[in-house]
């Protein structure tokens, strides 16, 4: 028991339901996890305490929607309530049920999410206080002709994006007006089934942007600082792939400035909790973009830098128990990388590879993290994001973190669904992303083909032709040949991608 | 399985497991995927080929959008449909020129992989 919370209600799935589980293990607390009908095979589902189906596989019958978990959460016997990220992690109004319902909302309070989460509200916010904005409309009339004339007003290229969104869904870019009709109308469909909202508002492109963001956390006192910087434009499709603490781009005057006006946000939210800030960064000017008020994916870097466990600070900041000692708040140590691992086809450029996973095998060791919500003989479907697991790596600097990294993808073994490990290993590989000098189009301008297939060398071919026996002594049931496919799916064509 | 082989006079880790047919196979930072027969490939069911007079699935999804009707023609290249799957939007387009002969499914639909959608009719 720690202040009112006994028991922890989960109302997420995959790595970060196992996260949170974990914190309240450490803190001795219960868990109730809420969970969807298929999410039975997963390991959250097996490690929390006690388990409540909220509904069927599609997210706007379960984990979107909000009498349901708060059902789940009461008939659970849940005091507390977290989150997670993505699904109503930012939602006001699922903020407010809890509150009403009795159950304490591990977040900000509903006040601040409408002030800050708010997408729309928040630009007006920030303008009143005259901090810096990326120019764009984010006016209520909402009608394709509006929009189409708003994005000519800014000037091509534009990006819209859903205004209860985040995470890249629902978020389209639009380069001339031939395109501006069709794009939007796929943001608004895209933005109603993920977010169970149409609305979008329209931002100009930035063309060489750095996407940097700083954590702010505000402690039961009331007290709100900043926990550094986090730097993701390794973004493909407006989804973050690889992320890192701290930015390899910023001096130590524009982390000065950029932490100020994080913390002045959050302060103008009165905030409680863990959140984010997001800029963006352009010829050494930055922009304010968003605040997400709550967890972020990529919240393991800055605790691997800053030596914090932000899950448990903000239970414990609900709690009311967590107060940050001003003088000792901490330095940043070393660097932190963090990866994502999706279940998809680089060389198919992609292509999500649903199915049940088989081995999985984590190459663990200092200075290693793995997250991840799924084990052998789970099912990876296509309700959900098709994140398998996330990889983080912790070492004295740069360098040698990105060597670790490398190192670590290349001895991880994922078999039964198709992984980007390809993919993020030429990433990480890559120049441009070595110097740190990546922007938000590093991916389009150097990854946006499928990874060419590679040829497979004789020197593979004897480890395979050396293996096939010894398994098929283990394994009776299979046919007699081998043919040997880099691929199963090489002559399976790729579909282009809608935002291409 | 793991064992270690002896290649070439180096020594390599290698992991392994049967999956539905397949044998999946690890080292040196690679996946290999062989099939148990030959000249059959994709014997799991879990590809589909696309042959370039029908639009199939590429993958289990809902679908949001149609923009063709049957008897109309398309350009290679035209958008056909319009899938989610994974919360990702995905633009099926025409890989060849030739007329829309037949829609097998409507907007709302969710279709498995390798599900035929769509047949164009390229003509002579």
């Amino acid at each position: 028991m720690i202040g009112k919370i006994k028991k922890v209600a989960i109302a997420n799935r995959g790595e970060v339901a196992v996260r949170i589980i974990r914190a309240c293990e450490e803190l001795g607390l219960e868990t109730v996890l809420l969970h969807s009908e298929v999410d039975v095979q997963s390991r959250a589902y097996r490690m929390a305490d006690k388990k409540i189906c909220i509904g069927p596989a599609a997210t706007n019958e379960s984990y979107l929607n909000i009498q349901a978990n708060i059902n789940g959460a009461l008939a659970g016997g849940a005091d507390a309530l977290h989150p997670g990220f993505g699904f109503l992690s930012e939602n006001a109004d699922f903020a407010q049920a809890c509150k009403e319902a009795g159950i304490i909302f591990i977040g900000p309070e509903p006040e601040t999410i409408r002030r800050l989460g708010d997408k729309v509200k928040f630009k007006e916010l920030a303008q009143k206080a005259g901090l810096p904005l990326v120019p764009g409309y984010q006016g209520s009339d909402q009608s394709v002709a509006v929009l189409i004339s708003e994005c000519e007003k800014i000037g091509f290229p534009v990006i819209v994006k859903a205004a209860a969104g985040g995470g890249g869904r629902g978020m389209k870019l639009i380069t001339s007006k031939v395109e501006a009709k069709d794009q939007i109308e796929s943001a608004q469909r895209e933005a109603l089934s993920a977010f169970g909202s149409a609305q979008v508002f329209i931002e100009k492109y930035l063309d060489r942007a750095k996407h940097i963001e700083f954590q702010i956390f505000g402690d039961s006192s009331g007290q709100v600082v900043h926990l550094f910087d986090r730097e993701c434009s390794v973004q493909r499709r407006h989804q973050k792939i690889i992320e890192e603490a701290l930015s390899p781009s910023l001096t130590d005057d524009l982390r000065r400035q950029m932490g100020q006006v994080a913390v002045t946000i959050a302060e103008l939210g009165r905030y409680k909790g863990a959140g984010t800030v997001e800029f963006l960064l352009q010829d050494n000017e930055f922009y304010l973009l968003e605040v997400n008020t709550r967890l972020q994916v990529e919240h393991p870097v800055t605790e691997l830098v800053m030596g914090v466990d932000l899950v448990k600070a903000q239970i414990l900041t609900a709690a009311g128990e967590y107060v940050f000692d001003s003088h000792k708040i901490r330095a940043p140590r070393g660097h932190s990388i963090e990866c994502r691992l999706y279940a998809e086809n680089p060389y198919l450029g992609g292509m999500p590879s649903t199915g049940v996973l088989g081995s999985v095998i984590w190459p663990d060791g200092p200075g290693r993290r793995f997250e991840y919500g799924f084990e052998e003989n789970d099912e990876i479907t296509s309700y959900y994001d098709p994140m398998i697991a996330k990889v983080i790596t912790w070492d004295e600097n740069r360098p040698r973190c990105i060597q670790k990294m490398i190192r670590v993808l290349h001895d991880s073994v994922i078999f039964g669904v198709r992984t980007n490990i390809p993919y993020l290993i030429q990433i990480l590989s890559h120049p441009e992303f070595i110097k740190g000098t990546m922007t938000t189009r590093f991916i389009e301008k150097y990854f946006s083909q499928a990874l060419k297939e590679e040829k497979i060398t004789d020197f593979e071919k004897q480890i395979v032709d050396q293996v096939l026996p010894i398994a098929k002594s283990k394994n009776l049931l299979v046919g007699t040949s081998g043919v040997i496919t880099p691929s199963p799916w090489s002559h399976f064509v790729a579909a282009p991608k809608g935002d291409k | 399985m793991e064992v270690w082989l002896q290649v070439a006079g180096q020594q390599v880790k290698v992991n392994a497991q049967w999956l539905q047919q397949q044998l999946w196979v690890h080292f040196n930072g690679k996946t290999f995927v062989v099939e148990s027969n030959s000249g059959k490939k994709n014997s799991s069911g879990r590809g589909t080929v696309a042959s370039s007079d029908t639009v199939k699935a590429p993958m289990p999804g809902k679908i949001t959008k149609i923009f063709v009707k049957a008897g109309d023609a398309a350009i290679k290249g035209d958008a056909l449909i319009v899938m989610e799957a994974m919360k990702m939007e995905y633009t099926l387009k025409a890989e060849i020129n030739g007329l829309i002969q037949k829609i097998e499914i409507q907007v709302g639909d969710q279709v498995p992989l390798g599900k035929t959608l769509i047949k164009i009719d390229p003509g002579t």
